[in-house]
């Protein structure tokens, strides 16, 4: 019941307002509820209300409450169609950023992602698995002419970005590449976006 | 290479306009008497067209060239490591997460906007526009991307004096570009590129791509952004090229409409 008022008042449209009064003004003389089961008269009261909405169009308990939050969720689905794409498609880049895979996975230690293999130097495969850097891994001795240009392959991260602080140095050194192990292929599994 | 780079003589911007009036004035017994009120009217033609643009905040509609979200799937918010941080860049970082900077996208979205519609307004002027980068990875990205959109690139080893002793280099009347765009200000030991200093020496503005390791206080427009990965890169080029090439687009259209250019032949 509270909840149910509360959901009232902060929709601030007169025109469900005073729907809602009209509807309620037969059932319901004080202020603060909108609908009531309790009948200053009892039972018959009750069913002959419950009886009546067939008759006369009103309802009342769960009825009503039904509607009216069916028609809060149509007011609300109308309104964002109403919204133009640019606004309804924007999300913040703060919550892009917290739902994003690489903050979703944590530290970067032992994690295990899926690369592609965007170009290969010799023994040399250069893997791209979504972050900054790409890392470098050597073609492994098992089935070594698999891995070509676009092979999808796993791997286990070490580290997103090799850096280091060397003596009398004030910043960082950094390799411009990450750390990671390769595990072997896909093997056909489903590509996850990343 | 450097011969490529600045070959142009005095006067780029005027002389192409005034040969077409007067080819065109065949009609006139003799040129030389009605050649001043045309060229009056064609000087007044031509202020109206340079400060057409100037009136109205987002000429050129650059605004729907990207979002939000294409700069964070292009991943132009990951920066370096904690320890790699310029600390001139702190305004610019929305945070670290487990000692990885992260760029804040709002204030590169705005800074953005700012360098493209700058680059729009010098391409529109008739402006040479260079494009430099040191990074070996995206040289000929750059290069290509300089040439689809008629400017020119400098992806080499960048000489002494190029800006600051161009008569030396390339001849006693070099012009020098109005423009230069840096799509990684770093040069390859990890410094502030030269061009960046010498730009500022010869008053020219500068556009550059500044990661959490760069400094970004020279650069005339910086746009906070990563600079390492493909995809960041990729996404500049496409979106220099694309402005470029819309703002000359533009001048074309402007000068049509106003009469001042015989139309092409499709």
């Amino acid at each position: 019941m509270a909840t149910l008022c509360k959901v009232v008042r902060s929709v601030r449209n007169k025109t469900l307002l005073t729907t809602l009064l009209t509807r309620t003004r037969r059932t319901e003389p004080s202020g603060g509820t909108f609908y009531s089961t309790e009948q200053p008269d009892g039972e018959p009261a009750d069913i002959k209300l419950r009886s009546e909405p067939s008759v006369s169009g009103l309802k009342s308990g769960f009825a009503a409450a039904f509607e009216q939050h069916s028609d809060l969720q149509q007011r609300e689905q109308t309104r964002t169609r109403d919204q133009t794409s640019w606004t309804r498609n924007e999300s913040s880049f703060a919550s892009l950023l917290r739902h994003s895979p690489l903050v979703q996975m944590g530290p970067a230690r032992d994690q295990v992602v899926v690369g592609r293999v965007f170009h290969v130097v010799k023994d040399d495969l250069y893997v791209d698995f979504g972050a900054k850097f790409h890392c470098v891994c050597k073609r492994p001795t098992v089935d070594p002419e698999r891995y070509q240009r676009g092979t999808r392959v796993r791997l286990r991260l070490q580290d997103l970005e090799l850096t280091s602080r060397f003596l009398g140095a004030a910043t960082d050194t950094t390799l411009l590449e990450a750390d990671a192990v390769l595990l072997g292929l896909m093997d056909g599994k489903e590509p996850r976006t990343k | 290479m450097a011969a490529r780079v600045l070959t142009k003589g005095i006067g780029g911007l005027c002389n192409p306009r005034f040969l077409a009036v007067g080819c065109s004035s065949h009609l006139y017994a003799t040129a030389a008497q009605v050649k001043s009120p045309q060229t009056q009217a064609d000087v007044n033609v031509t202020d109206k067209i340079l400060s057409l643009p100037l009136e109205s905040k987002d000429f050129f509609r650059l605004s729907e060239l990207f979002t939000v979200k294409d700069l964070f799937d292009a991943r132009v918010h990951l920066g370096h490591k904690k320890g790699c941080r310029n600390k001139r860049m702190q305004p610019y970082l929305f945070g670290c997460r487990l000692d990885q900077d992260i760029i804040d996208l709002d204030l590169t979205a705005e800074h953005l906007q700012l360098a493209l519609n700058f680059t729009a307004h010098v391409a529109y002027r008739g402006g040479i526009i260079l494009f430099v980068s040191r990074r070996r990875q995206f040289g000929h990205l750059v290069e290509n991307t300089a040439s689809e959109c008629g400017e020119y690139a400098h992806t080499r080893y960048w000489q002494g004096g190029l800006l600051t002793n161009a008569a030396v280099h390339y001849g006693p009347a070099a012009r020098l570009p109005d423009l230069v765009v840096f799509l990684c200000t770093l040069n390859n030991v990890f410094q502030t590129h030269v061009g960046v200093r010498d730009a500022a020496k010869m008053n020219v503005p500068t556009v550059g791509v500044v990661d959490s390791d760069c400094d970004p206080t020279l650069v005339t427009y910086p746009v906070p952004g990563n600079d390492d990965t493909p995809a960041a890169v990729e996404l500049y080029c496409r979106l220099f090229r694309t402005t470029v090439n819309r703002a000359k687009d533009k001048r074309r259209q402007m000068e049509l409409l106003h009469g001042l250019m015989a139309p092409q032949s499709p």
